[in-house]
């Protein structure tokens, strides 16, 4: 009862407070503009991966029908697309797609979707350099700059709007004169207290939420689990600027102070530590340069393709399983090209194996450094759960790769005997699906930054608390 | 009196222990973000120059080849760094650094350092012009929110204009003090970036310290607008409070939302084709041709040849019709690519057209068109690079193909050697001239200059109209 009768003075209070509906207000409406524009994005993705399968229907479609106008007697269009030669048919011309679905709530974060590739051509000539390839056609500026999505509203300007409800939750009252009042009731400060902060926390949420849920459903978002556990991570970031202010409110100081430092806390939380880190991490642990794979697989050509039957022998001999195909007369000039791609393939893996265990090591050193700000913590973690962070595209090239090689098992063997293709081949040539990781994994992959958000909230909010117990009506 | 103000006020400042240690953690990211960015650019400096060296190395040792193959071999082209692109990387990590030159086709730019960086520091990529768009702003701010608010909340205000002070040198007093104290912070800093730029590889050229001044005045415009923008606020606002929320307002629509803003609104003002939609429209124009533009014809070339030549066998030739039609085919090549690339790289600048129109609304905007442009990593001077390459590219496979057409004969063996090979130019890129980077950035220089005049404005009319108590 006194809950309730609390809860609707706070609400009152609230709607009294002009500058703070019309910030509400305002809010309300940027989450709905982040979320439109999220949701175009997904469009646009859909749409493309749409004429993506579209296009490799048209290509299967007219091999064929060239395979069975061949079948039946006529002559291959030119004699270096004879598809049914397998290194033809297995070729860039003939690639198969592998295409990501946009992540399950990429609606609610555009994360890293704008600049990594989504889609691939695979071919059995996939290999390394492949996956230098650009993502979507985009102006560079745009993607400097970054989209205004749900998760930039949520980690940057959500808790200023925490920090606007908040920075005066005691001190206010006690300028006004209004807390002797309240104390002199006969209800203790922390009650009081925690009355309007739990109040302050559900109007936030309430928008916050309330937008990421309704929306993304509406925009046919499915994961419920993802979107619970996107939920969690934005009510804990929530509460951790809740508790910070708490705390700052605990001191005792004018509501002038308060602000202050409330918004210079947010100022190195979310703007110059994130900072400080990239800075840090640029000069500690810099990405290897990638020139160099350039020359390297340069010169790997040049060295394969003079040595191509020498290649071919060893090639065999490396792999027995294939040396029961008889290399056939007819079949040795793709076959010995065949044998230069692959060590083409062999010395640029040796390259790419380096700069990627190198690569991975200084991103695993980065991302331990977003433990320094409770943004990046949040950050990080939204991407993730949306699907739209860095895990999910390795995810995705490791199970493209995986293709590559499906691909390969398929038609080398047929190269090497100088087999020929018919158009029943086609229909069993392996094609790509996206396993998505189970939800426990992405949990898994969470718990840490989640953890460790938890403890920042518990770091500030405990001090504040426990100081709530010795507020008296005047300072 | 002026003076006596300003000395006043940057004593003031110096003694606040918060502004010491904003002003230290600025100045301590300033230099290292400085310093950092000096390292890398140096470092990517001397491995351009070895693999321009290596790939050079590979065309000029390809050893006897048909020129034709030597055209599909061709060379890769390294995008330069420019000397000031340590102070503002722009959008060079996501431009890409490399280029294959080859027969047939224009290659997109590859290697875009942004794909191999994680998440975590695209959050917050910030470079020492990140630092200077950002966070001194930010320190401007915090020194001069209160300048006036706090002197009237406090009623000092009163008796200082009792005394006679004009107002007008009160302002001043208090502008000079907060550039003061930033100057203790940025003329360190400033200098030591010039003598980076002096000092690095044998001294600058006359138009890199041309672009340094002319950086080095953007930003002391930029500076300029948030001082005066604080006084002007500071001089109206009910108290110092509002006047920080007020000032802390602009600052987060400046930086955090107004470029976000202006990316969807670029982008759906002008759209630009899905990766695949363009390679798809290439293809199926390089396949059929577009409007006038039609794939050449090998048979009527030849009959073409034929006749201009007088002669009725194709043996008889004194050129091979194969290295004309290979000519032909890429110049119908280069008119699909124009066609698709000029329409794409417009779309690009015209959305870059926007962004610097809503610099208007955003002063970082303007200022960060202008710090990019001068630097030389804006999207415009990639293109400029980017279109260098091409037109090398088309020269080199010009060579190629007449060799082809000059030095053989119709269904002969033809191989040349290193003599060809060697005998091509380098590609040597020039950059773009000062002239050029400013007749490009004009209107950022424009509405940078609006701001500048229309903040000082604010700032005497603010003054003008201040209460006093």
């Amino acid at each position: 009862m006194r809950f309730r009768h609390h809860v609707r003075h706070e609400w009152r209070l609230l709607r009294a407070d002009r500058l703070l509906t019309a910030t509400l207000g305002l809010f309300a409406v940027l989450f709905l503009y982040a979320l439109l524009n999220g949701s175009a994005w997904v469009r646009f993705q859909e749409d493309t991966l749409g004429a993506l399968a579209e296009a490799r229907d048209e290509r299967d479609a007219r091999t064929r029908a060239e395979l069975r106008r061949i079948a039946s007697g006529g002559q291959p269009s030119s004699p270096f697309r004879d598809p049914r030669a397998p290194n033809v048919l297995g070729s860039q011309r003939n690639s198969r797609p592998a295409a990501l679905p946009p992540g399950p709530l990429a609606t609610l974060a555009i994360g890293q979707s704008d600049l990594l590739p989504f889609y691939y051509d695979v071919s059995i000539y996939t290999n390394d350099q492949t996956f230098l390839q650009n993502g979507e056609v985009e102006n560079p500026l745009h993607l400097l700059v970054g989209r205004f999505d749900l998760a930039f509203v949520l980690v940057y300007l959500l808790p200023l709007l925490v920090l606007a409800l908040s920075y005066n939750v005691l001190s206010g009252e006690r300028e006004r004169g209004t807390l002797p009042m309240t104390l002199a009731q006969p209800v203790s400060a922390r009650s009081t207290l925690g009355v309007k902060l739990v109040f302050r926390v559900i109007v936030v949420l309430f928008l916050a939420l309330g937008v990421s849920v309704v929306g993304g459903l509406a925009t046919g978002v499915r994961d419920v689990g993802r979107l619970a556990l996107w939920s969690t991570i934005v009510t804990s970031y929530a509460i951790f600027w809740l508790g910070l202010a708490t705390w700052v409110n605990s001191r005792g100081r004018s509501s002038a102070w308060n602000a202050t430092v409330l918004v210079g806390a947010w100022l190195l939380l979310v703007v110059v530590f994130p900072a400080a880190v990239n800075v840090a991490a640029g000069l500690l642990h810099p990405l290897p340069s990638r020139v160099e794979m350039i020359t390297v697989q340069r010169e790997a050509s040049n060295e394969a393709v003079n040595r191509r039957s020498e290649l071919l022998a060893r090639y065999l001999e490396d792999h027995p399983e294939m040396s029961g195909a008889v290399v056939s007369e007819a079949s040795s000039s793709a076959a010995l090209a065949w044998a230069a791609t692959e060590e083409v393939n062999r010395r640029l893996g040796e390259v790419v194996e380096r700069y990627q265990g190198r690569l991975e090591e200084q991103r695993r050193l980065i991302g331990t450094y977003r433990y320094a700000s409770p943004a990046l913590l949040a950050h990080d973690a939204l991407l993730e759960t949306a699907g739209t962070g860095d895990g999910r595209f390795s995810r995705f090239e490791a199970q493209v790769r995986g293709f590559a090689q499906e691909l390969k098992d398929f038609f080398v063997p047929a190269i090497l005997a100088g087999d020929r293709m018919t158009e029943a081949v086609v229909a069993d040539i392996p094609s790509f699906r996206y396993r998505e990781a189970g939800f426990q994994t992405v949990v898994g992959r969470i718990v840490p930054a989640l953890a460790a958000l938890l403890a920042m909230t518990l770091l500030v909010s405990v001090p504040g608390w426990r100081a709530m117990r010795d507020v008296r009506g005047t300072s | 009196m002026i003076l006596r103000t300003a000395r006043k006020e940057l004593t003031d400042t110096v003694r606040d222990g918060r502004f010491r240690w904003a002003a230290l953690l600025v100045g301590a990211l300033l230099l290292v973000a400085l310093g950092a960015g000096w390292m890398h650019v140096q470092e990517a400096r001397a491995q351009h120059e070895t693999a321009r060296a290596t790939a050079r190395e590979h065309w000029d040792s390809q050893g006897e080849k048909n020129p034709h193959s030597a055209a599909h071999y061709g060379i890769y082209a390294f995008k330069p760094r420019l000397p000031l692109s340590f102070v503002d990387q722009g959008v060079d990590p996501y431009t890409g650094t490399s280029v294959w030159l080859e027969a047939h086709r224009q290659n997109d730019f590859v290697l875009r350092a942004a794909q191999d960086a994680s998440a975590v520091q695209r959050f917050a990529s910030i470079t020492a012009a990140g630092v200077l768009q950002q966070l001194i702003p930010l320190l401007i701010i915090l020194l001069s929110f209160g300048a006036l608010a706090f002197e009237r909340e406090q009623g000092t205000l009163r008796q200082i204009l009792a005394l006679g002070v004009p107002r007008k040198h009160l302002a001043w007093g208090k502008a000079l003090g907060t550039a003061g104290a930033l100057a203790l912070l940025l003329v360190p800093a400033a200098a030591l970036g010039a003598a980076a730029v002096v000092g690095a590889g044998g001294g600058a050229s006359g138009a890199t310290l041309g672009r340094a001044a002319i950086l080095t005045l953007a930003y002391f415009g930029y500076f300029s607008v948030w001082v005066a923008l604080s006084l002007a606020v500071s001089a109206k606002a009910s108290s110092a409070r509002t006047a920080l929320v007020v000032l802390l307002a602009v600052w987060s629509v400046n930086g955090l939302v107004a470029p976000r803003v202006a990316v969807d609104l670029s982008k759906s003002l002008y759209p630009t084709p899905s990766a695949f939609e363009f390679a798809h429209t290439v293809e199926r124009e390089m396949a059929n041709g577009v409007d006038d533009i039609r794939p050449p014809d090998r048979e009527a070339i030849t009959a073409r040849l034929l006749e201009e030549h007088g002669v009725e066998r194709v043996d008889d030739l004194p050129v091979n019709p194969s290295g004309i039609t290979l000519q032909e085919s890429e110049e119908f090549g280069n008119r699909i690519y124009d066609r698709n690339y000029e329409a794409l790289w417009d779309a690009f600048e015209r959305q870059s057209r926007v962004h610097d129109a809503l610099a208007v609304l955003a002063p970082g905007l303007a200022v960060r068109a202008l710090s990019m442009g001068l630097a030389g990593t804006d999207v415009e001077q990639h293109r400029h690079f980017a279109s260098a390459a091409e037109d090398y590219r088309r020269d080199l496979m010009r060579a190629m193909n007449m060799d082809l057409a000059l030095n053989s004969r119709a269904g002969e063996t033809y191989l040349a050697d290193d003599e060809l090979w060697e005998s091509q130019p380098p590609f040597d890129y020039e950059a773009p001239s000062l002239a050029w980077v400013l007749g490009n950035r004009r209107l950022s220089a424009l509405v940078l200059l609006f701001w500048v005049v229309g903040a000082a404005a604010a700032a005497a009319f603010g003054v003008r109209r201040m209460e006093v108590g």
